[in-house]
């Protein structure tokens, strides 16, 4: 399935790096629907072992990972 | 995710580079749902006075004033150590968004259910 059909939102975060990317995305989820998937473009080095992690924090769902794109679905509730 | 975070921060204009990986690690437990809170002591507590991060921007990094910013706007709380700021003799009435000042037991209220605390 091509992934920019299959994501609800599309947002390049660029260079956007670690606490400052993090709130960013955490705002990002909160204007979407529970089920949505975000498609997250995010360059920077950390980004592969953070939004991983990220996502085991918040319960947020990591669909793929192929750096430097990110396909997440948003938890329920 | 339940949770809490402390950021213990003891620089401001004397190490601006502290000073702004300790907001960037704050607003990374904030985005990361934890409760998070930014503990301002020693030469940390000149970040409380508006006006101080205006002029603190490292390289490749986002201004600190946009750091504190946001970290306020989204839900983040800052704690002010009294006697640190006291002796500084800054004014308590012109504190950023956010900050309140406290003694040693709002901290280790915060910290008392084993929350984590980094410090920078």
């Amino acid at each position: 399935m091509n992934d920019i059909e299959h994501a609800d939102v599309v947002w390049d975060a660029a260079d956007l790096a670690c606490g400052v990317l993090l709130l960013a995305l955490r705002g990002r989820m909160e204007s979407m629907r529970p089920g949505q998937v975000l498609r997250l473009v995010a360059q920077d080095p950390g980004a592969p072992e953070d939004l991983p992690a990220w996502c085991r924090l918040t319960g947020h769902t990591l669909l793929s990972a192929e750096p430097p794109v990110y396909l997440i679905r948003r938890k329920k509730g | 995710m339940a949770g809490k975070f402390c950021v213990n921060l003891t620089h401001s204009t004397d190490n601006t580079d502290r000073a702004t990986v300790g907001f960037v690690l704050a607003n990374a437990a904030l985005g990361s749902g934890k409760e998070t809170m930014v503990f301002l002591s020693v030469e940390g507590v000149r970040l409380a006075a508006k006006g101080t991060a205006t002029s603190i921007h490292e390289e490749g990094f986002p201004p600190l004033r946009e750091l504190m910013d946001n970290f306020a706007k989204g839900g983040g709380t800052i704690y002010v150590c009294a006697p640190c700021f006291k002796k500084r003799k800054l004014d308590e009435n012109n504190l950023v968004a956010g900050a309140s000042i406290v003694g040693g037991a709002k901290l280790v209220e915060f910290l008392s259910d084993g929350s984590p605390c980094v410090s920078l």
